[in-house]
Order: C-alpha cells, then sequence, then structure tokens
C-alpha cells in the first residue's frame, strides 16, 4: 500500500515537471502593459502613505509578540 | 525604551524598510518611488500610556536613477502602564528619537537599496542597516525582493527621581534578518503577494525594569523579582496578501500572517480593507479590519508558584495568550491636483483614526487589590491612535 502510494507520488511529480519544463521558454505576459489602469490606480496601492502605515506597525509589533513579513516593497502594480 | 511599554526596539526589516522604501505597491522595482515629503502627528492613547509627537518624511530623486528617503520620528511618552502601576513606579516623561535615511539605485528592472536608521532614548540605542534588491520579472507582472539587515542595541538602565543611567548597568543585542518578498499580478484586476522573514536576536532581550510575579509563602499575596529571559530568540513569519479592484472604483483587500518563534508563541494576524473614493474622487476613504491573536511563550507565567521555579521566567504581557482587534477608518482630501500649485503636482491632507482592543488570557491585573493572587480579573484594555498628516508630491 505504502509502496504503491510512493509510486504514485513519484509519478505525479515527474508528470508535474515535465508539464513545467515543457512551459519553459519565454513567458508572455497575460496582462499588457496597457491593461493595468485599474491596478495602477491609486485605489490598488498596497499602502499610500508609508509614513503612515510604519507607524501603525510600530504601534503593533510593539504591543504583540509576532513581527516580521510585513511586505517591504515591490508590488509590481505596473504604473508605467 | 519607555518603561514597559517596548520591551524591545527589535524592528524587523520590514518594518525598517516600509519606512524608508517607496509606498509599497507603488513602489514598482523598475520605477522610482515618487517623491513627496510628509509631516506627520500621531498620537497612541491606551493601556495608561499617551504617546505622541511628529514624524516627517523626505523623498527627493536625482536623475531618474536615485532616490534618498530620510525620515525623523519623535515618540513623546507620558503615563504609567499596568507593569509599571505594579510595581509602584511613578508615572514617566520620555523622548525616543528615530533618524533613518536610504538610498535607491535603479538600474534597468532592478533596484537596489540601502539604508540606516538611528533610535535614541535615554536607556536604550539602536542602530539598524540593512540593504535590498528588487527586480522585475515576466514582462513586469513579478516583482521579487531580497533583504537582509542587522542590528546593533545598547540597554542601558536609569534609576531614581533623577532618572539618570545606572553607570554599572550596560547590555547588548543583536538583531539579524533576513526576508524575501514576491508580488504577482494575476488579472487585470488582481495582485497578490507573499513576504517571508526571518528575524534571529542575541543578546539582552528583557526588560530591566519588568518583574515577574510568585506566591509568597501561605498565598496570600505575591512577590515580585527580575525577569529571566534566554538569550536568543529567531523567528519565522510568512504573510499572503491580496488586492482586488471592485467593478466600481474601489478595492478590498485581505492578508494573513503566520508566526512562530522558537520561546513557542505562534501568531495569526488577519486583515481586511476596502478603499472607495468618494466626492467626485477628491475624497479617499480607507476602512480597515485587523484580528490578532498569539499563544504564550513557554518561560511565560501570570504567577509563578515560589521563586526560582524555572530557568527562565517572563511576565510580559506581550508574552501572553492573547488577542487584539480593531477597526480602522482614514480619509484623504486631495486639496491641490493636477498641473498644480508652483512646483507642487498634488497635495494632500489627511486623517486616520484606529481602535484597538486588547484582552489577554493569562496576564491578570496584578494592580487588583483584595483578592487572592491569580484570582484578579484578566487585563483588558482599549486604545486610540490618531493620525494627521499632510503630504506634497512634487
Amino acid at each position: 500500500m505504502r509502496t504503491s502510494t510512493l509510486r504514485l507520488a513519484t509519478v505525479g511529480a515527474l508528470l508535474a515537471a515535465a508539464t513545467l519544463v515543457s512551459g519553459c521558454g519565454p513567458i508572455t505576459p497575460w496582462v499588457k502593459p496597457y491593461e493595468r489602469e485599474r491596478l495602477a490606480d491609486p485605489v490598488m496601492a498596497w499602502d499610500r502613505a508609508s509614513v503612515s502605515s510604519s507607524y501603525m506597525g510600530h504601534v503593533r509589533e510593539n504591543r504583540e509578540g509576532a513581527r516580521g513579513a510585513r511586505g517591504g516593497g515591490g508590488g509590481g502594480c505596473g504604473c508605467n | 525604551m519607555t518603561v514597559m511599554h517596548s520591551r524591545r526596539f527589535a524592528r524587523s526589516l520590514a518594518a525598517v524598510v516600509a519606512t524608508l522604501a517607496g509606498t509599497m505597491g507603488a513602489a514598482h522595482a523598475g520605477v522610482l518611488p515618487e517623491e513627496r515629503a510628509d509631516a506627520m502627528y500621531k498620537i497612541y492613547d491606551g493601556g495608561g500610556l499617551k504617546i505622541d509627537g511628529p514624524s516627517v518624511l523626505v523623498r527627493k530623486n536625482f536623475a531618474d536613477k536615485v532616490s534618498v528617503t530620510a525620515n525623523y520620528y519623535v515618540d513623546q511618552v507620558s503615563g504609567a502602564s499596568i507593569d509599571m502601576v505594579v510595581l509602584g513606579a511613578s508615572p514617566l516623561r520620555e523622548e525616543r528619537k528615530q533618524k533613518s535615511l536610504s538610498v535607491d539605485y535603479l538600474r534597468g528592472k532592478t533596484t537596489y537599496s540601502a539604508g540606516a536608521e538611528n533610535s535614541a532614548e535615554n536607556d536604550y540605542d539602536a542602530n539598524t542597516a540593512f540593504v535590498s534588491i528588487g527586480q522585475d520579472m515576466f514582462g513586469d507582472l513579478t516583482t521579487v525582493t531580497l533583504g537582509a539587515s542587522r542590528g546593533w542595541d545598547r540597554i542601558t538602565r536609569v534609576t531614581g527621581a533623577s532618572r539618570q543611567r545606572d553607570p554599572n548597568f550596560e547590555r547588548r543585542l543583536e538583531r539579524r534578518s533576513w526576508s524575501i518578498g514576491l508580488s504577482q499580478i494575476i488579472t487585470r484586476n488582481l495582485i497578490t503577494g507573499v513576504d517571508y522573514e526571518a528575524i534571529t536576536e542575541q543578546g539582552y532581550l528583557q526588560n530591566p525594569y519588568r518583574a515577574i510575579r510568585y506566591l509568597a509563602p501561605g498565598g496570600q499575596s505575591f512577590i515580585t523579582a527580575p525577569e529571566v529571559y534566554p538569550t536568543t530568540r529567531t523567528s519565522n513569519a510568512v504573510a499572503v496578501r491580496a488586492k482586488y479592484y471592485l467593478p466600481w472604483r474601489a478595492s478590498v483587500g485581505g492578508s494573513y500572517r503566520f508566526f512562530s518563534d522558537t520561546w513557542n508563541i505562534r501568531a495569526h494576524t488577519a486583515e481586511l480593507n476596502y478603499t472607495h473614493p468618494l466626492f467626485k474622487d477628491s475624497v479617499m476613504a480607507d476602512f480597515n479590519y485587523r484580528y490578532y491573536r498569539q499563544s504564550s511563550a513557554s518561560f511565560y507565567s501570570d504567577l509563578f508558584p515560589r521563586a526560582n521555579f524555572q530557568n527562565f521566567m517572563a511576565r510580559d504581557k506581550e508574552l501572553s495568550t492573547s488577542d487584539n482587534q480593531s477597526v480602522g477608518l482614514a480619509v484623504s482630501y486631495d486639496f491641490i491636483r493636477g498641473a498644480g500649485w508652483r512646483f507642487l503636482n498634488k497635495a494632500t491632507v489627511s486623517a486616520r483614526y484606529d481602535y484597538i482592543m486588547y484582552r489577554f488570557k493569562d496576564f491578570r491585573d496584578a494592580s487588583v487589590r483584595g483578592v487572592a493572587p491569580g484570582a484578579e480579573p484578566l487585563f483588558q484594555y482599549n486604545a486610540s491612535v490618531g493620525q494627521v498628516f499632510v503630504s506634497v508630491f512634487f
């Protein structure tokens, strides 16, 4: 039972790898630059004022045990 | 250290970068963040403490290649937290000043960033340096950001009514963090992100003022004693987030973060927000709701059974089992728009208010007298956080 499960998992992994490899090549952006009007809209910004959000982050981090992974940048909103 | 208020100033890399990097989201790795200046007054009122002061941020770009950001921030603290009340300490008045500077350099689709931050209090100095690199790829649908930071803290202690530094007490703390973030455009209406950050600290992690309490012989009262913490802590946090453009001009966003550390704290954070323009788009309104809960550190106890009960002992409410919920509303109004006035492209005035309800599940209000130790009501408090700021874009 265990062996057959392992075999099934191996075949599955190989199939997935084959699919991924065959998919390699130049990636065509499926959202074109001219289709990014909404993504570039200020309503879609992760954070419109870092002076404000970093303060809230500070307020929270000082009163909670957890910290980190607040998102440091990037965004790729396509605001060209 | 704003006694009992901030046990640590272990700012995560994300926290430092969030201050200095461009407005997240708009900070496309292949585009410099917009030039702006923000002047803010903020106030926190809750748990017996009032903390207010200004924060000023200026970002200036040069030759479309380099962006320099500077932030100056002050916290003026007054009042007495529950820990101070229990120890019979008098209310304090303290100040923390924070200065940060960072530089972004854009080359093609890659942004290189480096920065430093200094925070100074009468009994706590912290220095942090960070580097990060952001890369746009796959037709600019994907942005990957890698970062690392190091921090060096010096902890001292003030004593007496004059609050002078104790010359015989000085401790060190070193912090390191590594992060990776991925932002991905999924459709023309949907953007998502994943962030991971590992933080490790070594050195003096406790608060030199805070105390644990243990049962006095007979069990009718308690005795306080200094906390004893491990000298290392490592944490991992992973967060996922998404933002969706609704069929009308508005967006809904959400995020979830899972956190765990070597002190056995596990925490979950969930956040929802909704952004909607009003009054012919001159006003932008944001509503947000946030839920947070955590389990306690393995060496935390509200009331230890006896002195020297175990190697490590803490009674910091931030290490207890707790949850909090917050609701917030932010509005910003563009009072200068378009071609602008003189050198300004846009100017905005913003206000934000958050109400946070902190509830503790195994931290009791030890200031309550007349009840047996361990039978006091569970501690809870509500906090108000207000911000008003003016932003100019040039």
